[in-house]
């Protein structure tokens, strides 16, 4: 479990957050210089704020009020960084095993071999840093914090500086962390999809304040993320049930609710519940179903509610499950929609993405 | 091929000099690793007075040094007699005055050498290992420490060559007694302060510049292996 309330100002910058959560993964999510690192290094130790309280598992790291301020190296917090920061005069093992022997050995949770057998890191151990590559660096950078049998581990932006190709082959590895050990995380990020991959609880963050806090749909739609929604890039996440798995033709059909739908081709077999994700941003919306067009997916929904921020509106239509889509201000108008009238939210099959299972 | 062999009174001098010169690197290591390394990472109040003092050696003409250790380390000094009757150490005209005369001109070299080195070490990796649960004293043995290495290689080969030249705060401090505190430069001076002494000085001439030389050579050579071990350098590949 997790706990904070920090304050802390620096020149015009001014974090005050707080959060309460049981959540195995937390995603922080915020634009950047929302203080989102500088929490992070509040809760690992290496910046004091000037008030303050963080609890982890129960046990207190910090409280200003009462003078408790555990130092940094026995706070049992793993930090993993966007840039590695593995020690460039050491080998990988000996980066791996670093933290691990400053422990006593009734202490260490983990065993060097199960980290490199879960990470598969084991061919890179006697090389150097220098010599990895980014998505092996960050692979031996969570390794190296694992082994150090942290309580919680914090993670800021850890794929941030890789292309997409090397994040497709940490966030395997990410999820096999999550699922295989027990440790609580905070993962920080300004990429939505990286998250969901994760987690769905999300706390978003800006200007050093925690607008929100909770599962994904509240906080996405909650009146205070709003004005963020645009720029955070508003993600759907559905649950479906595949049907069909059409190998030959590169596709599957999948039920939500009353619909069907057509997907990218499933790993999973008929019958197996799924989460998807679809961006906002990649439905668009018709006032009747429309014929002679390549779009696979036509769900006829009820607009709930719209609401405009900047020049884009975000409308939240019911398709007997909520969807949010997001569309220009000048398409509101011109279609002239409103709330309660009918409507399809038309979403190509290759905007559905299959989530990692949350 | 006489003129190349060295007297008795020339090779005493060579000796004692690398003798003193080796003494001063090794008493150097532990404060100006310390000090640079506090001056680097570590804001207090006086920092700049501390700045000052450890650099003032090398603005200040060497005598006067060499005079302010004559009037703390003398045998009638404050520090220099409780030295004597605690330790029964005698720095004042003894070649272990010598290596603290050196010692004192080549700190500031040794300090800033240091200084520099870990100035580039990214204090990130510092802050990594403490959130894996070392100590700063670990940090500074595991991490700083050997990330500065080739400059504490290089702060040590300075203070050595510098000893090897130190001339002003020696002869004040120690004297000129052979085979005692007579180093090479004050054994250079004392020949050319006597008629006939020319072959002799220049043979100490050359043999200070092989010394010097053989130094840079060997302080680059264990610089770039150094740093080829600690894998920190993309310029040498």
């Amino acid at each position: 479990m997790i706990e904070f309330d920090i304050r802390l100002a620096r020149g015009q910058f001014a974090l005050d957050a707080s959060l309460k959560s049981e959540a195995r993964v937390i995603g922080l999510f915020g634009p950047s210089g929302a203080g989102k690192s500088t929490l992070l290094n509040v809760l690992a130790g290496s910046i004091k704020p000037a008030q303050g309280k963080v609890v982890i598992n129960g046990r207190c790291l910090l409280d200003t009020d009462s003078g408790i301020d555990i130092p940094m190296h026995q706070r049992r917090i793993g930090m993993v960084y966007q840039d590695g920061r593995l020690f460039p005069h050491m080998s990988v093992r000996n980066n791996l095993v670093y933290g691990m022997r400053l422990l006593p050995e009734t202490a260490r949770r983990y065993s060097l071999e199960r980290i490199t057998e879960l990470l598969e890191i084991g061919p890179l151990l006697e090389q150097r840093p220098a010599q990895l590559s980014g998505g092996e660096r960050q692979r031996v950078a969570l390794g190296r914090a694992l082994l150090a049998s942290p309580d919680c581990l914090l993670m800021d932006e850890p794929m941030a500086s890789l292309d997409v190709r090397l994040k497709s082959q940490i966030l395997p590895f990410l999820r096999r962390v999550k699922e295989e050990t027990a440790v609580p995380m905070i993962y920080v990020s300004h990429a939505m999809p990286e998250i969901l991959d994760l987690t769905q609880q999300l706390a978003v963050m800006q200007d050093g304040r925690i607008l929100s806090y909770g599962d994904y749909h509240e906080v996405l739609t909650s009146q205070a993320v709003l004005p963020l929604a645009h720029s955070l890039g508003i993600e759907n996440v559905l649950v479906v049930t595949i049907a069909e798995n059409h190998a030959d033709l590169g596709h599957s059909v999948a039920i939500l609710r009353e619909h069907h739908l057509t997907l990218p081709l499933s790993q999973h077999e008929p019958g197996s519940r799924v989460p998807i994700a679809v961006p906002a941003a990649h439905i668009a919306l018709a006032k009747s179903s429309v014929n002679g067009i390549s779009i696979q997916n036509q769900l006829s929904g009820r607009i709930t509610e719209i609401k405009l921020v900047g020049h884009r509106a975000l409308i939240s239509v019911d398709i007997s499950t909520p969807l949010q889509v997001e569309v220009s201000e000048k398409s509101v108008r011109e279609l002239g929609l409103e709330t309660g009238q009918e409507i399809y939210c038309l979403i190509k099959t290759q905007s559905l993405r299959y989530l990692a299972g949350v | 091929m006489d003129s190349l062999l060295l007297t008795p009174a020339e090779t005493a001098a060579l000796l004692l000099s690398v003798k003193v010169a080796l003494w001063c690197a090794a008493i150097s290591i532990v404060p100006g690793v310390f000090m640079g390394w506090l001056l680097a990472r570590k804001s207090f109040p006086g920092k700049s007075v501390v700045d000052s003092l450890v650099h003032l050696p090398l603005v200040l003409p060497p005598v006067v040094p060499g005079y302010l250790l004559l009037v703390l380390l003398g045998s009638q000094g404050v520090v220099g007699k409780w030295l004597h009757q605690q330790f029964g150490i005698e720095l004042a005209f003894t070649w272990k005055g010598a290596v603290a005369a050196s010692a004192v001109m080549a700190f500031p070299l040794m300090v800033r050498a240091v200084r520099l080195s870990i100035l580039q070490i990214d204090k990130a990796l510092e802050t990594a290992a403490r959130t894996l649960g070392a100590n700063p004293l670990q940090v500074f043995f595991t991490i700083t420490m050997p990330l500065a290495a080739p400059g504490i290689i290089t702060g040590l080969i300075l203070a050595f060559s510098r000893s090897l030249g130190e001339f002003g705060a020696t002869i004040t401090f120690v004297g000129n007694i052979e085979g005692e505190t007579r180093t090479l430069p004050l054994a250079i001076y004392s020949y050319t302060q006597i008629p006939g002494g020319e072959d002799q000085t220049i043979r100490l001439v050359i043999i200070s510049i092989v010394l010097a030389l053989t130094a840079l050579i060997v302080s680059d050579r264990m610089e770039r292996q150094v740093t080829r071990k600690l894998g920190i350098s993309k310029l040498d590949d």
